[in-house]
């Protein structure tokens, strides 16, 4: 892997996704690094490690996100920001048995909301929460507002979740 | 290679044993010579190892994981460590818990998370783990580091490493860099680190209770092929450390070629490199046959299965001058 410092165009991008997301001052002062390998991930980098990079390491520090048309969270990304950032609108909380499911990579049915924002939109970027406010998985809105919350449809399309590290690794 | 592997003469006492418990009579005959209790030794290596839990401080703490678990039905037990706890229920797999996907806690053994808490490390500092995957010792070193300063973490396999980084993410652990890198080669890295693990390659003998399979499936040749290379990392390994720095070198294996005998050479070469002492275990041996050791080496640890409920491992905590 070949990593390299994000460019001043990235670095925009970045910071206004981490305000999206509520993390930007978690994250002032670290350092964040990208890889490019047909696509573009950012690392949380560990103080420090300039030497390192030159030795192109496996990995360096922690992926929180992959780079598109927008910065899209990895699980570990939404971990941070949900336990460091300042929860906002584009986080959506859902019951027990909806935990189950998203962690086996399952959608989010309407009724299994518990919390949503009113003026969340339809194909939105979202981190889904158990109870706990834990981050669970990472999912894109099907409807707008209440009607995120109705019943016996799928109004959350689960894009990834913390289920994947094991489903992944095995 | 020179031939290293001690052999004991057979006694009734170790055949009995070797036929009763399915091992080869040479290896009994060696646990002879140093284990203590070897009934309840043998008798304990029948039975499946105890299962801990380390709580992962990075995103939760362990009254947190006491009791989520123990409303799913877990019996904890906290141990001398106060991260890890003993699994004494489980109604479920550890490994399927929500908690466990969210990284809240590693299933990691007792001697295992004792050999970093022997690297007594701390914030900011830089630790290089020489044989890292698949990333136990790793994650609780962050987890003590409170994920600042800096990790190398050396693992040389590509699957391996890629196992490693799961476990690295699903950690939260952000202030590691993993080298595909052979300890051998850690030289290259052209730095000296505060602490530096080793947790060497071994012949696994301590694991046998997990795979039985080891009772007879590694020879005496094979406990000398550990212990070549041995000596080779731990003479790269101690090269690492900066002045003041601590050096852990621990093993999962029984075989005295593998743990005092490597240690005892390294102190030979280098006259600033001492053995402290670490808080749990048995002591190291200071003579196995006709072999005698450094003084020194009674301040390392041996953890027995059936003595301290944890796999068998050897640790030596190394003050380098």
């Amino acid at each position: 892997m070949t990593y390299r410092k994000p460019t001043r165009e990235e670095t925009t991008l970045i910071k206004r996704s981490l305000g999206r997301w509520g993390a930007f001052e978690f994250f002032e002062g670290k350092s964040l690094g990208i890889h490019e390998n047909g696509s573009k991930e950012v690392f949380l980098l560990p103080d420090d490690c300039e030497r390192v990079m030159q030795m192109q390491p496996y990995l360096a520090g922690l992926t929180i996100g992959e780079l598109k048309k927008q910065f899209v969270p990895s699980m570990a990304g939404a971990d941070l920001f949900a336990r460091f950032g300042k929860r906002n609108e584009f986080y959506i909380t859902v019951n027990e048995k909806a935990e189950k499911l998203v962690l086996y990579g399952r959608d989010v049915m309407g009724e299994s909301i518990v919390e949503a924002s009113g003026v969340l939109g339809e194909n939105e970027l979202v981190i889904i929460l158990n109870c706990r406010l834990e981050a669970i998985g990472i999912g894109r809105t099907r409807f707008a507002g209440r009607l995120l919350l109705q019943i016996g449809k799928i109004t959350v399309t689960t894009l990834m979740d913390a289920g994947y590290y094991l489903r992944e690794e095995g | 290679m020179p031939a290293l592997t001690l052999i004991f003469p057979e006694s009734e006492e170790s055949a009995d044993l070797a036929a009763r418990y399915g091992y080869d009579r040479w290896l009994v005959s060696r646990f002879r010579e140093y284990v203590p209790a070897i009934q309840d030794f043998m008798d304990k290596m029948e039975k499946a190892p105890t299962q801990y839990i380390r709580v992962n401080t990075l995103k939760t703490s362990r009254a947190e994981v006491e009791g989520r678990l123990r409303s799913k039905g877990f019996g904890l037990k906290r141990t001398e460590i106060p991260e890890t706890l003993m699994v004494e229920k489980a109604p479920m797999s550890a490994g399927a818990t929500n908690e466990y996907l969210l990284g809240h806690y590693y299933i990691q053994d007792l001697s295992s998370c004792m050999a970093v808490d022997a690297l007594d490390i701390s914030e900011n500092q830089d630790a290089l783990d020489v044989a890292a995957a698949p990333g136990g010792k790793t994650t609780f070193m962050a987890q003590r580091m409170s994920n600042t300063g800096q990790i190398i973490a050396l693992e040389p396999d590509g699957k391996r490493a890629r196992s490693m980084s799961f476990n690295l993410a699903r950690c939260g652990v952000y202030n590691t860099c993993i080298l595909k890198m052979n300890g051998l080669q850690a030289e290259k890295l052209q730095s000296k680190f505060d602490r530096v693990l080793l947790d060497a390659p071994c012949s696994c003998e301590g694991v046998i209770s997990k795979d039985a399979t080891r009772k007879t499936s590694h020879t005496p040749e094979d406990v000398d092929f550990c212990s070549s290379r041995q000596d080779k990392l731990i003479a790269v390994a101690a090269r690492m450390v900066k002045p003041g720095g601590i050096l852990v070198y621990s093993t999962c294996s029984f075989a005295p070629e593998e743990n005092e005998m490597v240690v005892d050479r390294l102190l030979q070469k280098s006259i600033n490199i001492s053995v402290e002492p670490t808080k749990y275990g048995s002591s190291g041996l200071t003579r196995f046959g006709d072999a005698v050791f450094d003084p020194q080496l009674e301040n390392a640890r041996r953890l027995y299965p059936h003595l301290n409920d944890s796999t068998g491992f050897f640790i030596a905590r190394l003050r380098v001058g």
